[in-house]
């Protein structure tokens, strides 16, 4: 049935057409990732903090399915897999043990380690990401595979992750942020590239390995050190 | 083969369902509340007894009150059957009185009957009304810039601001429902309407613990028939959010599209369920957080406010 506005005679139309159910779902995840990275700027514990990543990386992998489905690539199930078994598993597994001794004391400096409170943070970040989704945006990579949406998000969660880095004030936090950075990279990757051989992907899935270990052995020296995790203590080594 | 309804007594059919039937969803609540936390509650029909009650008891107002005190309530209740009028309620079709206002329309009327209610509260002179109607205003403009955001996100989806045109826009595809905008718009709402109704994130509504009492403190000095009013129409303001939130945003199905009679009381029981299933969520997610400290409300609102955001900048790329 036709809607008619008010004193007009034409039927209604959208001025947003509905992007489709594929390209709605690619961009409901990644709306869904960015939702999250802005759940792990706000969340007090490192703890919840390694859960929200364990649960932005599900995501990403269950969009890998969807495009993998929608675009017959076979080779994207297998990456799919690689990255859950991965960045699902196995780097929050490292990261709480890693965390496991200094996090079961009282963690000095993780709690309370924002440099601003909590609602301005978000606000701020909101600014962050409206920049680097309108930057993203201003690039105008459409395609029929590649929802440009998805693409301006994973450049929102690119500021935000920043953001994340530099709001919190523990080393804990900034690894969870970086290993989040990485994260958006592979959904932009995703999005704009889905059909690059498989061995990229990989090779750029192992590079996260080697930040986790780079990470895990700075948060242990700096933890051994000053006996915190937070990096206000460092200010006191400046000459 | 039923008979055609006239249009104009499905539109006061529209108020009237609204009207008798807010106490109800609130009882069912109350009684789901109570039985997630192990007691067996009361009555679900105990609202219509209490209104009942009220209506006969003496009505007193504050010695120095103006006639104000008194017309608040009155007023309020006519602001909040006003709205039915304007949002779908019980048809798919804009009634004649549909068009009188838009999403804001409504919004200005719920916003009207919060500040003749606030402002009676402030005439008592008693210090914990007016406790509770500055809260009530200072919170509402918290949440005002979220509402606002959600109003635009219906506009850019839609372009108009009219509720029926968003129900038609959700009901002509699956492609409208699953699209970032849609979603976190709605959320959105959902996240407002538990702060409106006084559920999450500080209020008791209740109404036992005097420190997390924000809309409840304002009738503390009205009494028979008038407190009865303010209830009644607490409870109708319910009602109308979780109608908007069924009938525009989440589930516009179940609605008549015709005036036949089986098909409007079809409609009236469609939304009594929708109501009463979203009250069970309401009140699950009541009994299942823990509530925040008041100063905390900036933090919820914030998060709120990220959702009708980003619902907004999705649109913007064409993709939303």
């Amino acid at each position: 049935m036709a809607l008619l506005a008010i004193g007009g005679t034409t039927p209604l139309q959208p001025p947003v057409q509905a992007p489709g159910v594929y390209q709605g779902t690619a961009n409901v995840i990644a709306a869904l990732m960015l939702l999250l990275e802005f759940g792990m700027l706000r969340q007090a514990l490192v703890r919840d903090q390694v859960r929200l990543y364990a649960a932005q990386s599900a995501l990403i992998s269950v969009l890998a399915i969807v495009i993998a489905a929608d675009r017959n690539l076979p080779d994207l199930y297998a990456l799919a897999a690689l990255s859950a078994a991965l960045k699902v598993v196995a780097v929050p597994l490292v990261l709480r043990r890693l965390l496991g001794a200094p996090a079961s004391e009282d963690a000095p400096g993780v709690a309370g380690s924002y440099t601003l409170n909590p609602a301005s943070a978000v606000l701020a970040s909101i600014g962050l990401a409206a920049f680097g989704f309108f930057a993203f945006g201003a690039f105008h990579i459409h395609g029929p595979a590649a929802p440009a949406l998805a693409l301006a998000i994973a450049g929102a969660m690119v500021f935000v992750s920043f953001g994340l880095m530099i709001v919190r004030r523990d080393v804990a936090s900034q690894a969870v942020g970086f290993f989040t950075l990485e994260n958006a990279i592979s959904l932009a990757a995703l999005v704009v590239a889905a059909g690059l051989p498989l061995i990229f992907e990989t090779a750029f899935l192992f590079d996260l390995l080697v930040a986790v270990v780079v990470f895990g052995m700075l948060i242990r020296a700096h933890h051994g050190r000053a006996e915190s995790l937070s990096t206000a203590d460092l200010t006191r080594l400046r000459g | 083969m039923s008979a055609a309804l006239p249009i104009p007594v499905i539109q006061l059919l529209q108020v009237l369902t609204v009207a008798l039937g807010a106490p109800g969803v609130t009882g069912l609540i109350a009684k789901v509340e109570a039985r997630l936390q192990g007691r067996r509650g009361p009555r679900v029909l105990q609202p219509y007894y209490d209104l009942a009650k009220l209506a006969r008891k003496e009505a007193l107002a504050p010695e120095h009150a103006s006639w104000f005190f008194l017309a608040a309530p009155l007023l309020a209740v006519a602001a909040y059957l006003t709205i039915p009028l304007l949002i779908p309620v019980l048809t798919t079709y804009g009634l004649p009185l549909g068009y009188m206002g838009d999403i804001l329309g409504g919004g200005f009327l719920l916003s009207l009957a919060s500040f003749v209610v606030a402002t009676a509260a402030a005439e008592t002179g008693s210090p914990y009304a007016q406790l509770g109607s500055s809260r009530a205003k200072t919170f509402s403009a918290i949440t005002e810039p979220v509402v606002l955001f959600v109003v635009f996100t219906v506009a850019l989806l839609t372009g108009t601001d009219l509720p029926y045109a968003l129900a038609a826009t959700v009901r002509s595809g699956a492609g409208q429902v699953i699209r970032p905008a849609h979603l976190l718009a709605s959320a959105a709402l959902f996240m407002v309407i538990l702060h409106e109704t006084g559920r999450i994130p500080v209020e008791t509504h209740t109404g036992t613990n005097e420190f997390g009492m924000i809309e409840e403190a304002r009738s503390f000095e009205h009494s028979g028939p008038y407190f009865a009013l303010l209830k009644w129409g607490s409870e109708l303001k319910q009602l109308i959010l979780f109608t908007i939130l069924a009938d525009v945003f989440l589930a516009p199905w179940g609605l008549a599209s015709t005036q036949r009679l089986g098909a409007v009381l079809l409609a009236i029981v469609a939304l009594l369920a929708k109501a009463c299933a979203i009250g069970v969520v309401v009140a699950v997610i009541d009994d299942s957080f823990a509530k925040l400290r008041l100063f905390k409300i900036t933090e919820y609102a914030s998060a709120a406010f990220l959702l009708a955001v980003l619902g907004v900048f999705t649109l913007y790329l064409g993709g939303g």
